[in-house]
């Protein structure tokens, strides 16, 4: 890596208060502007490494440094710094998308223009409507519309894509990319290979509290390869969700 | 210029309580409970009280055919406190089982009847329902001036028959001068109770209190828009229920007693709150919530004299109903309202609310859990 790491975690560690120990010593460092995916299957310690990183859950054993900041001795002041959306967006009823983001803005002491972030996530014309009449993948950009309400050096995505149909996923991926052009780091989790592939500079692979490879995508791929690996079934061209979008388009449908 | 970590947490205060009022006036059923509900309830109570607190229902059997019996009669029609009705004797004890009347009075055969040339010495029986003995007793006393009237008639002093209610009401104070206090106990004790420890779960079940906990704001702001968002609802509720009794109903507060009993309203709804955050800190879900907070308030809604005056009750109950909190506000509220006592004279309840705040807020602060 030849750009400064914006996040540095060093052995962190979480032991439950019932003895479990979801993740067991892990550490990694992602550089300014990159995309990095944490992948793993359900129950892997995703989601307890990005809340540990986000200093929403304490931590074992172990450091993280976030934008030079020792998380678990200045947590709000990394808060100040960060986005972080969560994996379940809920959000109070009965605002509107702009009162959310105004009420946002005095969160974080900030005064973004409310209707740049809608436009920034293509959200516009639903400003007037509350969180709950938002669709899926509309949601889930208001979400990371309230991630980037304080200007932030990372923001985090929690399984940003799972449950999104393929155009909604897609549509994400370019928003998510966009972020990253404007200078913004972007940690995400997902158990979506393609999407890890498509979007992710570099991804850790994560199994039963470890990473167990962490590397680019196409140095994965290789690696496999140079072991030997051949594919149970024979290699298309194309996959199933190339039809599915060649059929249905690629225009949203929210 | 960069704000300070200070400034910062008071815009972010600031922006939590504006949001939270928006999100309150929003919300129908809370503006139910809060607003509505207790207005219904002052409306219907107070077309329902009126003017039965100020006049007597009274059932008049006249046994005797004495000019001085139909006197005495006639002077009873008079009193305007009392709606007079001539019955049989028979119809009279069914009004009284049936609570259609306060009092009936019957007269007797030999009342006024001459003898030896002065009118013998008879007694107006008056039987009044145990079951609602207040007004009963307040007729029943009103007569006895009546007779004691008739008395000095006929020996001899020239008296016109003229009785005038005032003498036996205290003061000129109707059932809605009682209700009114009390309704606004009540609703605040439901303001803090429900509306903090619903609305507080709420926060916690939909994973808002943890979108809350990603961004930089002290959880303490966060319990603060809370309690200012009830403390402006708690305001604006007990204006609308006191100035609705004072202008349709005949509600007493005198302007200089606006301020003591919103000063009170703002007080108790603090100690209720405190209840409230104490439940829904400690509760996971509505599910465990719901039934602490209805042990807690469905007791006291009718053992703190709220709707009827706590003087039926046993002495016992009477004795540990004097240290409930919605007793102490209750009752603080009435004095202000009916007798225009100010802060200072009613300190033992403000302290009574006081301890029980404290009681609430340490319970609040040792339940507290974020998940």
């Amino acid at each position: 890596m030849a750009k400064q790491p914006i996040l540095k975690v060093t052995d962190i560690r979480k032991q439950y208060d019932d003895g479990f120990e979801a993740v067991k010593g892990i550490s990694f460092a992602v550089a300014k502007g990159e995309v990095f995916g944490i992948l793993g299957p359900n129950g892997a310690g995703k989601t307890t490494t990005l809340e540990m990183i986000e200093g929403l859950r304490s931590i074992t054993s172990g450091s993280v440094e976030l934008d030079g900041l020792n998380v678990q001795k200045r947590p709000r002041e990394v808060k100040e710094r960060i986005g972080i959306q969560l994996q379940s967006s809920a959000f109070f009823p009965t605002l509107n998308l702009i009162e959310l983001l105004g009420l946002f803005n005095a969160l974080y002491a900030q005064h973004t223009d409310p209707m740049t972030l809608l436009r920034e996530v293509d959200l516009e014309d639903k400003a007037k409507s509350t969180a709950k009449e938002l669709s899926g993948g509309q949601r889930q950009r208001f979400s990371i519309a309230t991630t980037l309400v304080n200007k932030p050096v990372a923001i985090f995505l929690d399984e940003p894509t799972t449950g999104l149909d393929p155009q909604a996923r897609r549509n994400l991926w370019g928003l998510i990319r966009q972020i990253q052009h404007k200078g913004t780091t972007v940690i995400l989790t997902t158990h979506y290979m393609e999407e890890a592939q498509v979007l992710c500079d570099r991804v850790a692979i994560m199994d039963e509290g470890q990473i167990i490879a962490l590397d680019t995508p196409d140095h994965l791929i290789q690696a496999l390869l140079n072991r030997g690996f051949k594919p149970h079934t024979k290699v298309q061209a194309a996959t199933l969700e190339d039809v599915f979008i060649d059929l249905t388009g690629k225009e949203l449908r929210d | 210029m960069v704000p300070t970590s200070r400034q910062r947490q008071l815009a972010a205060l600031r922006g939590l309580t504006v949001a939270s009022l928006k999100m309150y006036f929003r919300n129908r059923s809370a503006m139910f409970f809060s607003l509505f509900f207790p207005i219904m309830f002052i409306v219907i109570f107070g077309l329902l009280f009126q003017n039965t607190t100020s006049s007597f229902k009274i059932d008049i059997t006249n046994r005797s055919n004495t000019e001085l019996s139909k006197q005495f009669e006639s002077a009873l029609k008079k009193i305007p406190a009392f709606k007079v009705k001539s019955v049989s004797e028979e119809q009279a004890a069914k009004d009284l089982n049936k609570n259609d009347t306060d009092l009936a009075v019957t007269i007797p055969p030999e009342f006024g009847q001459i003898r030896d040339g002065r009118p013998a010495p008879t007694a107006v029986i008056a039987r009044y329902n145990e079951a609602r003995p207040q007004n009963g007793q307040a007729a029943g006393q009103i007569i006895q001036q009546l007779a004691g009237r008739f008395n000095d008639q006929i020996t001899g002093a020239p008296q016109i028959v003229t009785v005038e209610a005032k003498g036996v009401k205290t003061k000129n104070l109707s059932y809605i001068d009682f209700l009114l206090p009390g309704m606004v106990a009540l609703s605040i004790m439901q303001l803090g109770i429900f509306s903090v420890a619903f609305g507080f779960i709420s926060y916690k079940t939909t994973g808002m209190l943890r979108r809350l906990q990603a961004t930089p704001i002290h959880p303490g702001n966060f319990l603060a828009a809370q309690g200012m968002t009830r403390l402006v609802m708690a305001v604006v509720q007990t204006i609308l229920l006191a100035g609705i009794g004072v202008w349709f109903f005949g509600f007493h507060l005198s302007p200089a007693s606006w301020l003591p009993f919103l000063v009170l309203a703002l007080i108790g709804s603090a100690v209720f709150m405190a209840i409230g955050f104490a439940i829904a800190g400690w509760a996971k879900n509505e599910d465990q919530a719901a039934p602490v907070a209805q042990i807690i308030q469905f007791p006291m809604m009718f053992l703190s004299g709220t709707f009827f005056p706590r003087d039926s009750f046993p002495p016992t109950l009477q004795y540990i109903t004097d240290y409930l909190p919605l007793t102490y506000l209750a009752d603080a509220l009435r004095h202000v309202a009916n007798d225009g006592a100010s802060l200072w004279v009613i300190r033992d309840d403000l302290l009574g609310l006081i301890v029980w705040g404290i009681i609430s807020s340490y319970a609040a602060i040792r339940l507290f859990r974020w998940e």
